[in-house]
């Protein structure tokens, strides 16, 4: 019985966010929550990352990035049909991150982060003078929409399902793996990995797997969000990208992947708050929106400072379940 | 207990998902159209790396807005302009594009102040057919013409030919480059390495810097010793003070050329000596006096300007320009309306413009050109005693 | 011969500006185990109150004081509110409550002085200084005095003060400093106090040279952070090398390769040194707790 409540949340979770479009018509609203799942996705990638094999990084708007420009180069220049790009997009964004943690591997904490930080900016250099294939500072313009088959995906709610689709398959895989040994092992690293090699747990093997499975999901948002958008350029996937989808995993909360989502959906919904609180004079808003920015940095704070296990430990019993 | 905060917090989470909903659909309504103030959004870039452009826009658009409706108005409708803040963010230029056309239902978009966030909002903007007037410089905006964009600035495709003719005329030939690698500079620097091979000057020199960056020595050093008779930066940023001072403290000795981007207070400011006798291209407008006593445009440029520095106690800067002209195009292309306009209509109003006056010079757009701007809108400036005078 | 000297100074420029930052990161790192990513804000803070002081009529000199112990201030108070109250837990929380911090820290900044660039007079006026074929520029001098009498400072403050060595024992070991009786709670408010301090002299150094704006912290911030790993991170000697061989580094790859790539070399011998040798170039071998 207990064991089927645990997916209570989850559950809950699924419904609303499915039905979500059939109640909600603005367009506006869609695309918002769009870009809720573009960020939850990587979010969900991250929170595996850190959240299971207990690692840091500060560069993963650059997989974001290796992904958009993947899908965008292999559906404009090269005139691949869209799957063929997405899975491009995925499995470059996937080798860019076995290259990564093969040589992080001995490195952790701090040393790990400046080295997934260094590996973003020299990214973003990349994208700005790669200009034949990612059109340098101008960008990259004109990607079609997402199409399976000869049906193409361009209205507000199917665009939005797509993306919430894949959310939910990268957390569904994200949950398998967490759940069965390799995820448990993955948990123990969080904990000590002296201890986790001493309990047989192969930890080379689970990191990588996690820092390429994370990869993957960021490139996937990536070519998502190039295909949704049209149009790319070097300034979305930057630096203070990479701290924010950070911030999204750690505000989530450990351990859990609810969490991260439903951070993603906040921290992402904070920008736009002007525009969403519902009869907000004009005035007002135009005041909220000057903000903005403060109100997202103050939540941060917040909730690191008064919910230590992050919004996932929010509504875990207290004493209960580690945080 | 732990079930009843579960609950609670899922229940919180629907409660703001349904109060979401609430507000997604507001109608239209059923008013007379022709009493309903005609509705135009701005995308600016209020916060992020361009706040300080984005701030003077909306000062400008406010100022506008305010004048066009205290006098009553268009065709006697009142103009709303409603400001979204994109927080130089390209995925927030999209989404507040698509706020401004679904819940607002806005007719045109003037934005953004960025080139990036003109460029994204672009599919989205055109899926409504909402002709966009954009504030940003980039060569980028109208090199792929688009029968939907409109621009107001000086492009740099006009004002890089303008300048190297005058580095050109002073005698010069040998010419050391130094630009920096965002969109402006690389934009410029490709038009500057064109045009200088047809004007026959050599660049003897190419550097480049990024954004951010605080030391130019190494720059300049190589500058130093490649031998030209003049430096021409091409920049937006605040780096341009750095490379100024730098070029002095290392003992350069070259005359310094720049364009719009030096057409800043806080150029001449941040520079000090170093900027002495500093020699640029821009718009006619930075000083109203260029145009000829009793001209349309500087009774324009002139008001424009006495009003701004009235009402927020500092001078217009080229941006603020920028805006004013593009509240004014579209104020123009309304007033020649009859009956309703719809943003079909309002693009095809703004297409037929001609000869209007505004900060950037003379506008006459074609189905060709959605500039409009030519050499004859510009006039070369040089700095003397920390201000901008005419140059010659 | 006279560019070699030319490239070598300006690249001594920025490594102190480096070092001073990288300082920074190593005495909050010292004390709390995590990275402060608002230190990028003080060196932005620094700049932006000096400016400020001056235009209230203050001589130079004292507004540059006056800012330094105005943002040593604010260094205190965030950590009193922000990074305090959670204790000595994960790092991670402390990374977290920096980020925020950063971001709130730059929006005041942005409301309370605008968007614009902001200037500040150099500390002495005159003509660059000639030294064989090669200038310096007078604020150089002064960015060099000054870091030389930070890092002197703090030398002196560690080794030779009950302070500092309090501080020291926080950093080493913060229970056996506890049950000395070192209060370790407020040694890691002294730290953030200095690194806001540090941050804050290279701001108002550098901005006669740059001008200052809002939103200057957040790079800066990447190339102090870059210079402590370089280094290796929780040392100051080494944080102080470190710093200067990140300057020397970019300052060389602009002069004799492409300017374009001084960012893109610099990244790539850190991620080299990163992966052969993780403790920095300078640093000793790593402690790992289980």
């Amino acid at each position: 019985m207990n064991r089927l409540l645990r997916f209570v949340p989850a559950a809950v979770l699924t419904i609303v966010v499915a039905v979500l479009p059939l109640v909600v018509a603005d367009r506006f609203l869609l695309k918002v929550f769009t870009f809720v799942g573009l960020n939850a996705l990587t979010a969900v990638g991250l929170a595996l990352l850190f959240g299971y094999a207990g690692q840091v990084s500060l560069g993963h708007a650059a997989f974001v990035g290796i992904g958009a420009y993947a899908c965008a180069f292999c559906t404009t220049k090269l005139e691949l049909p869209w799957l063929a790009g997405f899975a491009i997009a995925a499995l470059l964004s996937a080798l860019g991150g076995l290259l990564l943690s093969l040589p992080s591997l001995r490195l952790k904490g701090h040393y790990l982060a400046m080295a997934s930080l260094g590996f973003g900016e020299l990214m973003s250099v990349a994208f700005v003078e790669g200009s034949p294939v990612t059109g340098g500072v101008n960008g990259l313009g004109g990607i079609p929409f997402p199409a399976i088959g000869a049906f193409e995906i361009r209205e507000p709610a199917t665009l939005y399902w797509l993306v919430w689709g894949v959310v939910g398959l990268a957390a569904l895989i994200a949950f398998n793996i967490t759940s069965l040994r390799p995820g448990r092992a993955m948990r123990s690293l969080h904990g000590s990995e002296l201890g986790a090699q001493a309990c047989g747990v192969d930890v080379t093997g689970v990191k990588v797997r996690s820092f390429v499975l994370s990869a993957a999901f960021a490139g996937m948002s990536g070519a998502l969000y190039a295909s949704f958008v049209g149009f790319i350029s070097p300034s979305v996937f930057t630096l203070s990208v990479s701290v924010n989808l950070l911030a999204m995993a750690v505000v989530g909360g450990t351990g859990s992947l609810i969490g991260p989502i439903l951070s993603a959906a906040a921290l992402t919904l904070l920008q736009y708050i002007d525009a969403l609180i519902p009869g907000l004079a004009r005035e007002t808003a135009q005041v909220v929106q000057s903000f903005q920015a403060d109100i997202y940095g103050l939540a941060i704070v917040l909730v690191v400072l008064f919910a230590p296990g992050g919004l996932a430990g929010l509504w875990r019993r207290r004493g209960g379940e580690r945080p | 207990m732990g079930w009843t905060r579960r609950i609670v917090t899922l229940g919180l989470v629907a409660a703001l998902g349904f109060t979401l909903v609430g507000c997604g659909s507001k109608s239209g309504g059923g008013e007379s159209k022709t009493t309903e103030p005609y509705k135009i959004g701005a995308v600016l870039s209020l916060t992020g790396t361009y706040a300080a452009l984005g701030t003077a826009e909306k000062n400008a658009i406010e100022l506008e807005v305010k004048r066009i409706n205290d006098a009553g108005g268009i065709n006697g409708r009142q103009l709303d302009v409603i400001i979204e803040d994109d927080a130089t963010d390209e995925a927030k230029a999209v989404s507040a594009a698509t706020k401004l056309i679904e819940q607002d239902g806005v007719i045109g978009i003037i934005g953004a102040t960025g080139t990036g966030q003109t460029m994204a909002m672009r599919s989205e903007l055109q899926r409504a057919s909402i002709p966009q007037v954009s504030m940003a410089g980039g060569n980028a905006v109208t090199s792929k013409f688009d029968k939907l964009v409109f621009q107001t600035p000086w492009p740099n495709k006009i004002v890089v030919p303008f300048v190297l003719q005058a580095i050109k005329d002073a005698g010069y030939t040998k010419v050391a480059v130094v630009s920096d690698s965002g969109g402006y500079g690389k934009d410029g620097h490709e038009i500057i390495v064109a045009e200088a091979k047809n004007m026959g000057l050599t660049i003897v020199s190419d550097q480049t810097f990024n954004a951010g960056d605080t030391d130019m020595s190494a720059q300049l050093t190589n500058i130093k010793k490649a031998d030209a008779d003049a430096l021409l930066m091409w920049t937006a940023g605040k780096e341009a003070a750095t490379v100024v001072k730098s070029a002095t403290d290392l003992g350069l000795g070259l005359p310094l050329f720049g364009g719009s981007g030096q057409a800043r207070a806080e150029f001449a400011s941040g520079s000090g000596v170093a900027a002495e006798g500093f020699v640029f291209g821009t718009g006619k407008s930075l000083m109203p006096s260029n145009w000829p006593e009793g001209s349309e445009e500087r009774k324009a440029v002139q008001d424009f300007a006495d009003r701004y520095k009235k009402a927020y106690g500092a001078d217009a800067d080229i941006f603020a320009g920028h805006a004013f002209d593009a509240v004014g195009i579209v104020a123009d292309a309304l007033k020649r309306a009859e009956g309703d306009v719809d943003s079909a209509k309002l693009r095809d109003l703004i297409e037929q413009t001609k000869d209007l006056p505004g900060f950037g010079g003379t506008f006459t757009f074609s189905a060709t050109d959605h500039n409009g701007l030519t050499a004859d809108d510009l006039a070369l400036y040089k700095i003397e005693g920390g201000k901008w005078v005419l140059a010659k | 011969m006279s560019e070699l000297l030319q490239f070598f100074i300006a690249g001594l420029k920025n490594g102190a500006i480096y070092a001073l930052l990288a300082l920074g990161f190593t005495i909050v790192y010292a004390s709390t185990g995590a990275i402060n990513f608002a230190q990028g804000e003080f060196f932005m803070l620094g700049g932006m109150l000096g400016v400020w002081f001056s235009s209230l009529g203050l001589p130079l000199p004292v507004a540059v004081v006056a800012a330094i112990v105005a943002t040593a201030a604010i260094g205190a108070a965030f950590e009193l509110l922000a990074v305090r109250p959670l204790g000595a837990g994960d790092p991670l929380r402390v990374i977290m409550v920096t980020i925020g911090g950063s971001v709130i820290l730059r929006q005041l900044a942005l409301h309370l002085f605008g968007p614009d660039e902001l200037p500040l007079p150099p500390f002495t006026e005159g003509a660059s200084i000639k030294v064989l074929g090669a200038a310096i520029e007078r604020q150089t001098v002064w960015i060099w005095a000054l870091t030389l009498l930070a890092v002197l400072g703090l030398a002196f403050l560690y080794r030779k003060t009950a302070f500092g060595k309090a501080m020291r024992a926080t950093s080493l070991q913060r229970d056996a400093a506890r049950l000395v009786g070192v209060d370790t709670g407020r040694m890691v408010t002294y730290s953030f106090a200095l690194a806001a301090a540090l941050g804050a002299l290279a701001g108002l150094a550098v901005t006669p040279l740059t001008q200052t704006v809002f939103d200057v912290g957040a790079g800066i911030s990447v190339k102090g952070f870059a210079a402590a790993i370089l280094g290796g991170l929780g040392n100051p000697v080494a944080a102080v090398a470190g710093g200067i061989v990140l300057g020397l580094l970019e300052s060389m790859t602009a002069g004799y390769l492409n300017p374009l790539y001084k960012d893109a070399v610099a990244l790539v011998v850190l991620l080299i040194v990163l992966f052969v040798k993780p403790s920095g170039i300078f640093g000793g071998g790593r402690r790992e707790k289980v």
